[in-house]
């Protein structure tokens, strides 16, 4: 070697690169493999609740599901031939159906006439939403009764129309969760801009909101949905006031007689909800924009 | 395609003037840039010939057709916005396809179209990608595209260029250009971007609180600016302090020294005023040099070097003035002067030097009072180079 002192250095500083290397891939090795912590109030926080919402499920289920000896499916089979628990789910599946589109269509094109023309409205649209939780079920039950009750020149609760009121109640009540998912996912887009490219494209007003706006708003819109869907399928106070035998009211009777069947059936209506949130989940994860491609023009 | 003309705009918003007496005639195919510093009224401009303000005063006609009242999309404009805007639920070819199925065009046409415009932006590649999955300048492509696609007669630009970075910025701004000549569209871009604006466009319009300050060709705004305010605006300009001695003669003095500028010309006698020079004219002498005739000169010592790339600016402070000196006229605070980088280290920072100003090629300007409330500027505006003003 005629300079054997330089490859010697060489030779020397590669290895160094090399242990220093391997020293740093150990080091990410070893930062990976450690665990996080899970604090112990987070555990004990997590524990707590989950005794808490679980317990009573369970209690639910082993009463449901028993003949007070054994374990037994018969209170459920008892319930899903029960000629009331089809007509007052199909009751309140309907109602929820109704009351769901209308707040959408009521909701969404309202919340982006706000956002986009009087923005200064907005808190003042909002107020006016999240009214049900200062007025309770209860008020605007009596307010219902004692406006279109019997004694009313506008007597609807003895006509025909009298699903209307129940529906209007309906979607009062959802009104503070729909406009907000609604209004959430308007303030995240750009409506005004999104408005004026579509407008200098040649779009009109509704094929903008149609084609442009609705597209993308549409998690809020699922999840607004998703909301009125439950909160009219769950709503007990004004049914039961205002004489519907919906599913909740019709529950509550049965536990009066046949306690066992009734708690089944409550389990049954507990899955058919977790069952509705999994495929507006799956729905709204699907939903363009989030990476899933659709046929193009092309 | 068409010729757009602003006539006697005027704006408010509340009580602030937003646009005032704004005329200006785009011709078939021209580019035309709005430039100023923000908040001049620009982009309320071009808003308004867009259709989405609407003028308090004036109209806007194109083609001879008075278009003032028309909604947004019944006008033939194609507008490109400063955020993209694109359609975040379509494909890149969706969005451009949106305006042709907007406009009901049969399929086999929009397909076409489509495609053919994703070429000419080279988006082929990336025609059934979502906008959040595409890179700055290719949405910036996407929204050109989709802008284009309908043929507009007039084309709006608002600072299209903003949001993406340096690198992309000038090789879209050429791409513009190069897109603006072949489909002969007529464009006006809106940036506060000077190089933006004098690199492509045929005409500036330089704005300032919501009026024209000056229109022309970008040489004629670089070199031949016709008011302070784009002297100062557009690129670095030493505004030298000069009084005038006879506008006849076009006889100027500064420091004892009478010398002839004919930019003077015509001005009156006594008057205070400036004269304007570019850094990179300003000549650096040794400080043993003699004055020059026929030139001024002003001795001082640089301060700072600015390393500039193939420039490196001296910004050089003036001494003390000589005792014949004119005690009305301001001193210059600061002078830049523009050197090759190769011969900056002649002129270390602490050296003296003799600069020779160039009075013959100078422009004039009287030295207005400043307006009330506008707040006092240095006699020189700080030079900033075109390139770092990002």
């Amino acid at each position: 070697m005629s300079n054997p002192s330089i490859t010697g250095e060489a030779t020397e500083a590669a290895v160094e690169a090399i242990i220093a290397d391997a020293n740093a891939r150990r080091k990410v090795r070893n930062r990976a493999d450690r665990r996080p912590r899970v604090p112990i109030w987070a555990a004990v926080v997590l524990i707590v609740s989950a005794v808490y919402f679980l317990l009573p499920l369970y209690a639910t289920a082993a009463f449901g599901f028993s003949t007070g000896k054994h374990f037994t499916l018969q209170p459920l089979w008892d319930g899903l031939a029960d000629d009331g628990f089809h007509a007052s789910l199909g009751l309140s599946l309907m109602y929820s159906v109704v009351t769901t589109i209308l707040a959408l269509v009521v909701v969404a094109p309202t919340a982006y006439i706000v956002e986009l023309r009087f923005p200064g409205l907005r808190s003042t649209v909002e107020f006016l939403t999240i009214l049900p939780f200062v007025i309770p079920p209860i008020i605007l039950t009596v307010g219902l009764s004692s406006v279109y009750g019997i004694n009313s020149p506008v007597n609807l609760i003895a006509s025909s129309w009298a699903p209307v009121l129940l529906i209007g109640g309906y979607f009062v009540l959802t009104l503070p969760f729909v406009f907000r998912a609604i209004d959430n996912s308007l303030r995240a887009v750009d409506v005004r801009t999104l408005t004026e490219a579509s407008a200098s494209l040649g779009a009109g007003p509704a094929r903008t909101f149609l084609g442009v706006i609705v597209p993308s708003i549409s998690l809020g819109l699922v999840s607004g949905a998703l909301l009125a869907f439950t909160t009219a399928m769950g709503e007990f106070t004004l049914a039961a006031l205002l004489g519907y035998p919906t599913f909740p009211v019709y529950l509550l009777n049965v536990n009066g007689f046949q306690p066992r069947m009734g708690e089944a059936l409550v389990l049954v209506s507990f899955l058919i909800t977790w069952a509705g949130v999994i495929a507006l989940a799956v729905v709204a994860r699907k939903t363009p924009g989030t990476g899933v491609i659709r046929g193009g023009p092309m | 395609m068409a010729r757009l003309e602003l006539i006697d705009i005027n704006k408010r918003f509340g009580d602030q003037v937003a646009v005032r007496d704004f005329s200006l005639t785009v011709e078939d195919g021209e580019l035309v840039s709005f430039l100023g510093p923000s908040g001049c009224g620009k982009t309320t401009t071009l808003r308004m010939a867009a259709g989405f303000e609407s003028p308090d005063r004036g109209s806007v006609i194109v083609d001879g057709v008075d278009i003032t009242d028309l909604p947004p999309n019944k006008r033939d404009m194609g507008m490109v916005f400063q955020g993209y805007a694109l359609f975040p639920n379509m494909t890149a070819a969706e969005n451009v396809d949106f305006g042709l199925a907007v406009r009901k065009r049969s399929l086999a046409e929009r397909r076409s179209r489509v495609a053919e415009l994703l070429e000419l932006f080279g988006l082929a590649h990336v025609a059934r990608s979502y906008p959040h999955q595409l890179s700055g300048g290719q949405q910036q492509r996407v929204a050109l595209a989709r802008a284009v696609a309908i043929s507009p007669g007039v084309l709006l630009l608002d600072e299209p260029l903003s949001a993406v970075d340096a690198k992309v910025r000038e090789e879209l701004r050429t791409e513009i250009r190069r897109m603006q000549v072949q489909l002969h569209i007529t464009t006006i871009l809106v940036t506060h971007d000077q190089s933006e604006a004098l690199s492509i466009s045929d005409r500036v319009v330089v704005m300032n609180r919501g009026g024209i300050e000056e229109v022309g060709t970008p040489t004629q705004i670089y070199s031949e600016p016709r008011s302070a305010f784009t002297a100062g605006f557009i690129g670095a300009m030493n505004e030298i302090p000069i009084r005038v001695v006879s506008g006849v003669k076009g006889l100027v003095q500064r420091g004892g020294r009478r010398v002839t500028a004919p930019g003077a010309a015509g001005m009156v006698d006594g008057q205070l005023g400036l004269l304007l020079v570019r850094p990179e004219l300003l000549e650096p002498l040794g400080a043993a040099n003699a004055a020059l005739n026929g030139d001024l000169t002003m001795t001082g010592r640089v301060e700072v070097q600015t390393f500039l790339g193939a420039t490196t600016r001296l910004l050089v402070r003036e001494s003390q003035a000589e005792p014949s000196a004119d005690s009305e006229l301001p001193t210059t605070r600061l002078l830049a002067v523009d050197v090759p980088s190769s011969s900056a280290g002649r002129w270390p920072a602490g050296s003296e030097l003799v600069v020779r100003i160039p009075v013959g090629a100078s422009r004039v300007i009287a030295d207005h009072p400043r307006p009330a409330g506008s707040g006092s500027r240095p006699p020189v505006a700080i030079p900033i180079a075109p390139a770092q003003r990002v």
